[in-house]
């Protein structure tokens, strides 16, 4: 369970973007005052227009930001308060694929195997059906910078499900993947969401919200605009199509 | 510290894979010295041989003959026919080495027991020329001192008032340390900055270029470990590079002959545990401390080649305070050991000189440790903020 609760994320500005932006404050909030809960078992996703706020949000939900004010619960632990163990319950997983090109497949899962503190045989066991359910043991052998983007971003998978999180952040994570590529993560979140586990995603892509989503949540300028079940958002499309009931959603809140 | 290691046995094995890395911290360093002491023995030395068997060119003019009679051997060729007005041009387009212009009255002031004139023209930065003849003139004057000497039925201590005979002190060990002792630790510096500066740019900037420093902070493990492993894998490449730098000496040793006796003992006592150990318990805190401040400004890029640019100059200023310690009168005092590079440098002279003093020898060694905490606190500092570890 993610819970957000009256989130803010100020960035400072310096001379130099204050010029640019052509505004005499000192800080520009990315994120203003949201909140909502994601819940386990459903799949929850975040919508926006470019430079909306989705990765400020989701890089407060897995600690890598700070928030400004108000606070993060991911599954009853705080960001705040506790980061570290808030870490330990989370996956993060995004479109690049963010590997070392020198290590292979085996060798980078088994250091974010040991940097979440796992056992030895616990590893083992993960390691093993992972590489089997995501066909990584035909090339885990080879180092990251021989294999296709295919092949990385399912080693992307095995890096971020290793330690089985409870939580699944997915940010973008199809963005700029061929279609067999993005189809390997659609499946993950569906077995995540299978698993009972917590998933938020970012996304674009309508039709893929549409395949995934049990709820969702339409931020603009870092403001929470829309905040329902898919079911109530496709009620409200009243025939329009999906894409076109974002749109007048953000349009209504400019 | 389990964390630590496990970051620092990753980095290791992605470092030890990057080729950029391999060169400048180890085959860089492997080569430096061989090609150093192979560049300062034989290269000299068959430069030296060049110079002194090569035939001179010389003009003389109004030259008594008991001087043109010193030229005439095979190492010599005497000029006819050039003219005084055009000497420059005749030395510079190479048609002579050098002319030596008596004056008028030479013989008569040399018969009348007076100093006889002469003029030597010639291009100092044309090795050996000057010296090559001063040697005849020598000669030529030996000759005279002789002849004077029965003639005035002296005897030759009259002319020379005072017996001097030099004590020098100072043990050949001590001579050349001090004449290479500045050299050899400028070397172990530079190579340690440059063998820290490939693994902080790629462990650094380039985890943030690649966005895995980013994947990286969703870890339970504190930045503080992940910062310090990799400091310390910066570090000990480091001194992977002066471990090299060593090992390319001893097999200079091994395998280049020609090498001056002198020298090869100044060498052999380098490669001592002693000095081995003095030398590491500085250059540890050296490199850690070049790692700190690496990781502190290269965080600071958002991209390789930005970060590049950033550490390009600090080498410079890595540099100046090194060669500082290669200038002559510039020792180890209670002030230049609290000066960072300058204080490693001067404490190596010493060390090599045989003439260190512990107590000073501590002070560098603390400061260093002191600068070392420094700049790994500072690098924390910039790792700390969120705006410097994300792209």
């Amino acid at each position: 369970m993610i819970n957000v609760e009256n989130i803010t994320k100020q960035y400072a500005l310096s001379k130099k973007q204050r010029k640019e932006l052509q505004t005499n404050s000192t800080s520009v909030a990315a994120v203003n005052n949201v909140s909502f809960i994601c819940k386990p078992g459903r799949v929850f996703s975040l919508l926006g227009p470019n430079g909306a706020g989705k990765t400020s949000l989701l890089r407060m939900v897995s600690t890598i930001l700070k928030p400004s004010s108000g606070d993060i619960k991911v599954d009853g632990v705080s960001v705040i308060d506790n980061p570290q163990e808030v870490r330990r319950k989370i996956g993060f997983l995004t479109g690049s694929t963010n590997l070392y090109d020198r290590l292979t497949p085996g060798e980078i899962v088994k250091y974010f195997a040991d940097l979440h503190g796992m056992e030895r045989s616990l590893f083992n066991e993960r390691k093993e059906n992972l590489f089997e359910q995501l066909n990584i043991n035909e090339f885990s052998k080879k180092r990251i910078g021989q294999l296709s983007t295919g092949m990385k971003q399912k080693v992307s998978i095995a890096r971020s499900m290793i330690h089985d999180p409870s939580v699944v952040i997915f940010d973008e994570p199809t963005s700029g993947l061929d279609v067999i590529t993005a189809n390997s993560i659609i499946e993950l979140i569906r077995q995540c969401k299978k698993d009972g586990k917590t998933v938020i995603f970012s996304s674009h892509i309508m039709s893929e919200v549409d395949l995934l989503c049990d709820d969702l949540a339409i931020i603009a300028k870092g403001n929470l605009i829309y905040n329902d079940t898919m079911d109530a958002y496709r009620k409200q499309s009243e025939g329009k199509s999906l894409t076109e009931a974002f749109i007048n959603i953000v349009n209504q809140n400019n | 510290m389990k964390t630590i290691f496990t970051v620092i046995k990753k980095e290791l094995t992605d470092t030890l894979r990057d080729r950029k890395t391999l060169i400048s911290a180890i085959l860089l360093p492997a080569l430096a010295m061989p090609l150093i002491i192979l560049g300062v023995t034989k290269l000299q030395k068959n430069l030296m041989d060049k110079e002194q068997s090569k035939q001179l060119k010389v003009a003389l003019i109004g030259a008594p003959e008991n001087i043109v009679s010193q030229f005439n051997d095979s190492t010599f060729l005497v000029v006819d026919n050039v003219v005084l007005a055009g000497v420059n041009d005749s030395i510079e387009n190479g048609s002579i080495d050098a002319l030596l212009e008596f004056d008028t009255d030479f013989n008569e002031k040399i018969s009348t027991l007076s100093s006889g004139g002469l003029k030597l023209y010639y291009k100092s930065t044309n090795l050996l020329v000057e010296k090559r003849i001063r040697e005849k003139l020598d000669n030529y004057k030996a000759v005279v001192m002789n002849d004077r000497i029965k003639q005035l039925n002296i005897s030759s201590e009259t002319l020379e008032p005072l017996s001097v005979v030099k004590i020098d002190i100072a043990s050949s060990k001590e001579q050349i340390g001090k004449m290479i002792g500045g050299f050899i630790p400028y070397i172990f510096i530079i190579l340690c900055f440059t063998g820290c500066m490939y693994p902080a740019l790629d462990l650094i900037t380039g985890e943030k270029e690649r966005g895995t420093l980013e994947t990286l902070l969703t870890v339970p493990a504190s930045r503080f470990k992940i910062l310090i492993g990799k400091t310390i894998t910066i570090a000990l490449v480091g001194i992977a590079a002066a471990i090299m730098a060593i090992a390319g000496m001893f097999l200079s040793l091994k395998f280049i002959d020609d090498i001056p006796q002198d020298f090869l003992n100044v060498i052999n006592d380098l490669l001592g545990l002693k000095f081995i150990l003095m030398l590491f318990a500085m250059l540890i805190p050296l490199s850690i401390f070049f790692a700190g401040l690496l990781s502190a400004i290269v965080v600071r890029a958002s991209s390789f080649k930005e970060a590049q640019s950033y550490v390009t100059p600090l080498t410079f200023v890595i540099i100046i305070p090194a060669m500082i310690a290669l200038m002559p009168g510039v020792e180890l005092t209670w002030q230049t050991a609290w000066i960072p590079i300058l204080n490693i440098a001067l404490a190596t002279k010493e060390i090599i000189a045989g003439t260190i003093q512990l107590s000073q020898y501590l002070v560098v060694v603390g400061s260093l440790i002191l600068l070392a905490v420094m700049a790994v606190f500072f690098s924390l500092k910039q790792f700390s903020k969120e705006t410097m570890v994300l792209k």
